[in-house]
Formats: C-alpha cells, sequence, structure tokens
C-alpha cells in the first residue's frame, strides 16, 4: 500500500492481513498514541483533588463495566438487568476474602492482581450460571431472569453474616513496588492501575470482535436460527456471551473494592444495574467506543448536575434538597432524549465525524 | 450408494400430518427436486433433514450416520447446508462478515489467540478470508462486499443466502425456494449458480420449488410431495407422465 501513509484516501490493501489491522492510517495511529499518553501524564501535570479524582477513577470502573455489559446486551442482543450483580459478585469475591484472611492478610495487599483476575473468573462463573435461562427463554422473559439475579443478589448479602448483612467490609490497604500505597496516593495509583486494565481489556475487545468468538455473538443477535443452521451452538453461545459479561463485571467489581478499600452492598443495587444500561445506551449499544462514551457522559453529567444543585441550594430553601430530585431526572430525561433522538448512542456521532475525515483532502 | 436416506420419515405437529412414510433418497452430484402444491410440505421435509424439525418416526442417514436427533449446528458441521426460503440473513452485518460467520468451525484458533490476534488466529482468518472471497468471486457479489445485508435488494439477499450457505463447503446443499419473488433475469441468474455449484462444485443440490419450468428443465430427479405423501418420483420425464401429479396440479377433468 502506502501512496502517503497518513491518509485513508489513495490507499489499498494487498493483502487481507493489512484489513485486519486496528489503525489503518498512521494519523489514526499516532491520534491515538497521543491520546493515550495524554491520558497518562495529565494526573501529573494537573493534580486533582481526592475527590474529583475518585470521579475519575470512578468512570474508568464503570468503563469496564460497561464494556461487558455492552457485550451482552450490545453484541449479542441479550439485554441484562442484573448487572450490578455482576459486579457485585467480583467486589464480594475480594471481601470474602477479607473475611476469611483478614483484610491485611499479603494476599490481598501484595497479590491483589491475582485477586482481580481471581474475581474476573468468578464473575464469568456466575455469569454463565445465570446465562443457563438463555438456553430457553428469549427476550424481556431473559431479561426477567436477569433482573430476578440482581434481586437474589441483594438478599443473599442482606441475610448472610458472612457478608456483614451488607455493611462495608473493610478492605486494606495494597503495596507497590514503592512499599505501601498511602492515603494521598490512593486515588492516584488506582488510576493508574485501572487504566491500564480499560487499555487491556479494550485491545481484547477489539480483536476479540475481528475474529470467530466475537463474530458469533453478533450472529446469534441478528438470527439465532440461521447462527444455528449456519454451526453454530446458539444456546452456548449464549452463555458464552454471559460468561464474558460477568467477567469484566468481575474485573470491575475488584477494582471497585479496592478503590473505596470497602465492600457495602448499596453499591450494587438495581439502581445502579440501570445505569449501566442507561450508559450502555446513551454511548451506543453495539460498539465498542460507546463503552468509553457512555459512562464518561453519564458521570459528567452527574457532576453537573450536583454542581447545579449546589449554586441553587443556596438561594431555595434547604428542606427543597434539590440534589435529590434533580439527579434522577435529569437521568431520566437524557436517555429519553437519547432513545427519542439518536439511539445508536455518542458513537454514531464519533463514527459520523470519522466518515468526514476519511476523505480528506477530496470532500466526497 | 445413496448420499442422502429418508426412510419412512413421518412429521407430526398434533394430529396434524406434515409428513407421513416419505422414502426418498438422493444420490451424489445430481440436482435433486422436491415439488409440490403450497402446504405440500416440502419445507417441513427440509427442515427434518437439516435438524430444525425432528422426525416423529422414520429415520434419516447420510452416509450411514443418523441425522435424525441431531440439531442444525451439529447437521451442517457433517457438510449439509441449507439456504432459507425466507431470509434469514444477519441483517446487521456487512456481506462480508454474512459469509465469515458461516466458516465459524473451520476458523481453528483458541480464545486467548483470539484475544491477543497475534500469529495463528490473524494467519486462520486471512485464509478464511481468501476462501470467502472465493465464493463472493463465484457468486458475483463484488460490489456488494462491504455492504450492510439490510440495505440490500431482495434479489441479492438471496444471492447471499445461497453465498453464505456455500460459503459451509457442503457436500450437499439444501435450497428452499432460491427463486421465489424473482424476477425473469434474476431467476436465470440463479438458475445457472445451481447449475455451476453442482457442475464445478461438485455439490449435491437438493430444491424445492415451484417454477415448474426451471424444475422440469434443470432436475435430474424430481419428488412430488402432496398432503405430506409422495405422490410421484423419477425424471422429469417420468413425472410429467404421471397420472396422479398432473392430478395434483392440474385437477380432474
Amino acid at each position: 500500500m502506502s501512496a502517503n501513509s497518513w491518509l485513508a484516501t489513495g490507499n489499498f490493501h494487498t493483502t487481507y492481513q493489512q484489513e485486519q489491522k486496528t489503525f489503518f492510517t498512521s494519523l489514526d495511529r499516532s491520534v491515538f498514541s497521543f491520546f493515550l499518553l495524554l491520558l497518562f501524564v495529565w494526573p501529573l501535570l494537573f493534580p486533582l483533588s481526592n475527590k474529583y479524582m475518585l470521579v475519575v477513577d470512578n468512570i474508568l470502573v464503570a468503563i469496564v463495566a460497561v464494556m461487558g455489559l455492552n457485550l451482552v446486551t450490545g453484541f449479542a442482543g441479550l439485554i441484562s438487568i442484573g448487572h450490578a450483580a455482576f459486579v457485585g459478585i467480583g467486589a464480594y469475591t475480594v471481601a470474602s476474602f477479607c473475611r476469611t484472611m483478614g483484610d491485611s492478610h499479603i494476599i490481598v495487599t501484595h497479590f491483589w492482581p491475582v485477586l482481580i483476575v481471581i474475581s474476573g473468573l468468578v464473575g464469568a462463573g456466575f455469569g454463565a450460571l445465570v446465562g443457563l435461562p438463555a438456553l430457553r427463554l428469549k427476550h424481556l422473559y431473559l431479561a426477567i431472569a436477569t433482573l430476578s439475579f440482581q434481586m437474589i443478589f441483594q438478599w443473599v448479602i442482606n441475610f448472610m453474616s458472612f457478608f456483614n448483612q451488607g455493611q462495608t467490609i473493610h478492605v486494606g490497604r495494597v503495596f507497590w513496588l514503592t512499599g505501601k500505597v498511602g492515603r494521598t496516593d490512593h486515588y492516584f495509583f488506582w488510576y493508574y492501575i485501572i487504566l491500564v486494565v480499560v487499555v487491556l481489556l479494550g485491545f481484547g475487545v477489539r480483536n476479540l470482535l475481528k475474529t470467530r468468538y466475537g463474530r458469533c455473538l453478533v450472529a446469534v443477535r441478528d438470527n439465532d436460527r440461521a447462527a444455528d443452521a449456519m454451526g453454530m451452538n446458539p444456546g452456548l453461545t449464549k452463555v458464552y456471551a454471559f460468561a464474558l459479561a460477568g467477567f469484566f463485571a468481575g474485573v470491575a467489581g475488584a477494582l471497585h473494592a479496592y478503590l473505596y478499600r470497602g465492600v457495602g452492598f448499596e453499591s450494587f443495587t438495581l439502581h445502579e444495574s440501570v445505569s449501566y444500561l442507561a450508559m450502555a445506551i446513551v454511548g451506543g449499544l453495539g460498539t465498542l467506543n460507546g463503552s468509553f462514551w457512555g459512562p464518561v457522559a453519564i458521570k459528567f453529567l452527574d457532576l453537573q448536575v450536583e454542581h447545579l444543585a449546589e449554586i441553587a441550594g443556596q438561594y431555595l430553601p434547604s428542606s427543597m434538597n434539590l440534589a435529590t430530585a434533580l439527579k434522577p431526572f435529569t437521568f431520566g430525561l437524557v436517555i429519553v432524549l437519547f432513545l427519542m433522538f439518536e439511539p445508536r448512542g455518542i458513537a454514531n456521532w464519533w463514527r459520523i465525524a470519522k466518515s468526514y475525515t476519511k476523505l480528506w483532502p477530496f470532500r466526497y | 450408494m445413496a448420499h442422502l436416506n429418508i426412510s419412512d420419515v413421518t412429521l407430526s405437529f398434533g394430529g396434524l400430518k406434515a409428513l407421513s412414510n416419505v422414502d426418498m433418497t438422493i444420490e451424489p452430484g445430481l440436482i435433486t427436486s422436491i415439488i409440490g402444491p403450497n402446504g405440500a410440505g416440502k419445507t417441513s421435509m427440509l427442515n427434518c433433514v437439516s435438524g430444525f424439525y425432528h422426525p416423529t418416526q422414520g429415520d434419516i442417514f447420510y452416509k450411514e450416520k443418523k441425522l435424525t436427533h441431531a440439531s442444525p449446528h451439529q447437521i451442517s458441521n457433517m457438510g449439509i447446508a441449507r439456504a432459507f426460503q425466507n431470509l434469514e440473513l444477519f441483517s446487521g452485518l456487512s456481506v462480508l462478515d454474512n459469509l465469515l460467520l458461516a466458516r465459524h468451525q473451520n476458523l481453528k484458533y483458541s480464545f486467548l489467540q483470539a484475544v491477543l490476534f497475534y500469529g495463528k488466529a490473524s494467519r486462520v482468518e486471512s485464509e478464511n478470508r481468501s476462501f470467502v472471497e472465493g465464493i463472493i468471486d463465484f457468486m458475483e457479489l463484488e460490489a456488494h462486499r462491504k455492504s450492510l445485508v439490510g440495505n440490500l435488494s431482495y434479489g441479492v439477499q438471496k444471492k447471499v443466502e445461497v453465498a453464505r450457505a456455500l460459503t459451509l463447503a457442503p457436500d450437499i446443499l439444501l435450497l428452499d425456494e432460491p427463486m421465489a419473488g424473482m424476477n425473469q433475469e434474476e431467476k436465470e441468474d440463479i438458475v445457472r449458480f445451481i447449475m455451476d455449484i453442482q457442475k464445478e462444485r461438485n455439490i449435491t443440490v437438493v430444491l424445492v420449488e415451484h417454477d415448474l419450468g426451471v424444475v422440469m428443465d434443470i432436475s435430474d430427479r424430481i419428488y412430488v410431495l402432496d398432503f405430506g405423501e409422495v405422490i410421484g418420483s423419477g425424471s422429469p420425464e417420468e413425472v410429467s407422465q404421471n397420472p396422479k401429479v398432473i392430478e395434483a396440479y392440474i385437477g380432474e377433468e
């Protein structure tokens, strides 16, 4: 190829391997690398206070979770209303290690990367288990099955003394190469860890979607009868989709547990499940980059609404408690507006923007 | 030795008998057609062979292997591919992806290799891509390679449907009314493709079709179904002389 490797125009692929590339032009690759570098560098240049760093960390954790949800709901077309429960499974995997061995046991504090992977695998296991009804159920009925899993999860956590009846279970501070990660560095440290996880998983999904393991998801979404005739086992594929989502959720849960240094059940309620779903819809179902846009947009909106409520609170009587009313209101409004005017989500704007630049310097 | 042996197959839904005591043998390398009036059980027959229905009685053998209770994906992996009458394509995907999906079982690499997309996964994917390109070339779909299937015209979608079944590299191809709803030109196209599939690729074709002119012209063997029973079989000449067949199609005087 290569008339000019910086432009898409005028370049033709000569082998099928060239067409498999994630980045087609040098421009794509360098813009992406620069953006990635920026993500790694900015906290050093503009240090945020702990409060805002936590918000940023939260967004990253949500991205991990929504990537999983997007695989099962966006790509495989199986609505899951129990995603927060899977995230909870991951978090409570870490918590049960803390309960049985003590929250500052060496496994919890030194081998946390292993524990994060284990949480992911436990999440995948539960995902496969909850996915089993998908062998018989479809559409709304399946959604109800996942909803019931959410309820079962909440009840189990609330009534088992092993899980402290849903009260916070403490998780100890972790160690890094430089020693114990202290109070001042905590959110800063986890920002980098979660960012690395996001990047790794993001590339993993990008690659997966180019192979049979990704395509079979879309096949059962579009037409599971035909998928069956084409040599895929649709039932197994659906269970696999749930397991995949469970893995992402489990990892997100473990990261959440370490980030908050504690696990309590209120972070994994039905409300959270619905917000994950909202993030996936706002970002764009069935797209990889949608899993990034959605959490950023929703969490950023949340922050702005909080600010607005604070300002308005100064002029209004405190009994009105504007923040609690405004948050669900804007949240609902945004989802309704997106469903009405841009059901394909923010990812669609990104697609349109990219298609404009693709033909440059020609107009069409 | 027959390729596909359907012996004494009965399919009933409650009290309704869709097929009763059907016997058929599909010989290798030939075009075998199944014809009959509406509701005669032609598609039910194909559904039984491809595993979407399981016969209530009787057996289906393919090269000594029993297919009677196998599921569709097992049957397609044995080498029996099927194109649907009402389009059952993956409408949200491009033509290329639709065809690549049919290569599912031929893509041999592990999950981990897929996630890393390094070495084997990449090589196997590009090998299969060139196989798929061969099919695209054969079915003359080059212009539509990257377009979403849902946006294509009906005639082209029918062609994609046949192409997708071909991509499975089958021994037997079951075509369910590939010419329904097409104009004369598109019909001629499809007929040419069917003959090429048989001659160049040595694939046994089982054709369910309403257009009697086409069926009489290209079939090597014909089975006529009426109310779930075989009322006639043989070469096109034999069938067209068969009084029972004439009665079923034209009616008594």
